[in-house]
């Protein structure tokens, strides 16, 4: 099975591919659009502003690869942390900022208004209201690590979701289709982030 | 609810691994050292994130910490920052590319404010933590260049530190560091009203009842300690487990 985690500068492949050769499987890092497109598996890392990152996106022409790998290809395509709110529609992170539009859903900044700290930094537990397929074998109320400023909305009501509150309830987790993103970091997240992991990998193609 | 912290911190020079008391340093072993003889694995298995830092000042010495810093992210699989010596953007992408997920930065965030901008910008303020070594004069005050030159108030310093949009402050009481005292919480009146970056507590843990005192003080997230020998063994596994019973505020990995 080939994983291809893409690499446009700015995001810790280290840590995501230690988790998967934890968990037996060898994955490369490319930008390549010849080796993402032949991918059964892609993943999307991110650290950083959303800006930058899709700055670089565009430049290395790569946009346009996911886009089509996700959506005509089928192939199921995971965001992790920035990643996932790549894979919304925009975000209010440096004035708005369009990204790859694979879901339909905002991003902004969390709500700060309350007695909370930002960053949300640290182990959160997340819900869900229907088991999905990143969820199997995952209780209710794990806790997995976060650390980011802005998040998602549920805006597409025609994903399955994973929650989060701080402040505010967000996305923690989606699932539309062969599109999967988690704000958290399953890499960071011991062993409920391997399970996690192990779920997107076992992923049928569409 | 979001879970507070157990932070561990390994001090690096030269090849070793290190104890700091009051900011003396003794050397204590190797990375052999620290995954056959210390067991660090079983450690990473009871912490919530860690700290690497280089205490080393020669440049020409980045490389091989940066070696050392890819094989502990290979070792664990939690959030690992790493620190010391980042002056240039070179540095901070050479860390983050052998597996930090945040960067620690102390003495730049004095000398090179547009610099922890930069920083901020292009990786994001939730990975930027800014490390404060403090202690008293008159007042709570703060000491760059590994605690030797004095800088002027803790209270002002924050202020900064919060105009630049750091994402974390990691609070290191010089006076208790190493000694296994307990924390100094006096410094929290210091803290500005309103605080809304996250505090990361260090200096002066040597029990777990010092790591709970932190962990249900509203104004800490995060309890840290880099001794290397208080929780040795199965000692910080036992401390979490010995908190969870009592209710802290801890992630259960288990789950």
């Amino acid at each position: 099975m080939i994983i291809t985690l893409i690499d446009y500068g700015m995001g810790n492949h280290l840590s995501v591919r230690n988790a998967l050769k934890r968990l037996g499987y060898d994955s490369s890092v490319s930008q390549d659009p010849a080796v993402i497109k032949s991918s059964d598996l892609i993943i999307l890392p991110g650290v950083g502003s959303f800006r930058r990152a899709m700055e670089n996106l565009n430049r290395l022409g790569l946009s346009e690869v996911i886009r089509l790998a996700a959506t005509e290809n089928g192939t199921p395509t995971l965001g992790i942390c920035l990643g996932m709110q790549l894979l919304g529609s925009e975000s209010t992170e440096d004035g708005v900022c369009e990204g790859l539009r694979l879901i339909e859903n905002k991003i902004t900044k969390l709500d700060g208004s309350s007695d909370i700290r930002i960053p949300h930094v640290g182990f959160n537990n997340v819900y869900w209201e229907t088991n999905n397929d990143l969820t199997v074998d995952i209780n209710q109320n794990s806790d997995f690590y976060f650390t980011h400023s802005y998040a998602m909305k549920d805006d597409d009501k025609t994903a399955d979701y994973i929650y989060c509150d701080y402040g505010m309830p967000f996305v923690a987790g989606f699932r539309k289709e062969n599109v999967f993103g988690v704000q958290f970091h399953p890499e960071k997240s011991q062993k409920n982030g391997l399970k996690l992991l192990k779920n997107f990998l076992e992923i049928k193609r569409a | 609810m979001l879970k507070k912290r157990l932070i561990f911190t390994l001090l690096y020079k030269n090849g070793s691994f290190l104890l700091s008391r009051n900011f003396r340093l003794q050397k204590v072993g190797n990375i052999q050292w620290l995954f056959k003889n210390y067991h660090f694995e079983t450690i990473s298995d009871a912490i919530d994130e860690l700290i690497v830092l280089n205490l080393d000042d020669d440049e020409n010495k980045i490389p091989e910490f940066l070696q050392i810093l890819e094989e502990i992210v290979g070792h664990c699989m939690i959030p690992v920052a790493a620190g010391g010596q980042i002056r240039n953007m070179q540095t901070a992408s050479a860390l983050l590319a052998h597996g930090a997920d945040k960067l620690v930065v102390n003495t730049a965030c004095f000398e090179q404010p547009e610099f922890i901008r930069e920083l901020v910008s292009c990786y994001g303020s939730q990975c930027i933590v800014a490390s404060i070594d403090w202690t008293y004069q008159d007042h709570p005050q703060v000491f760059s260049h590994s605690a030797t030159q004095e800088q002027g108030l803790l209270n002002d310093h924050l202020q900064h530190l919060a105009k630049l949009e750091v994402g974390e402050i990691y609070l290191n009481a010089i006076h208790r560091d190493g000694t296994g005292q307990g924390y100094d919480f006096d410094v929290l009146h210091t803290i500005p009203e309103n605080w809304k970056i996250p505090i990361i507590f260090a200096g002066g843990a040597g029990h777990s009842s010092h790591l709970s005192q932190a962990l249900e003080n509203p104004l800490i997230d995060a309890a840290a300690t880099a001794n290397l020998f208080n929780f040795v063994g199965k000692g910080l596994g036992n401390a979490r487990n010995e908190l969870l019973r009592s209710g802290a505020p801890l992630a259960k990995f288990n789950n």
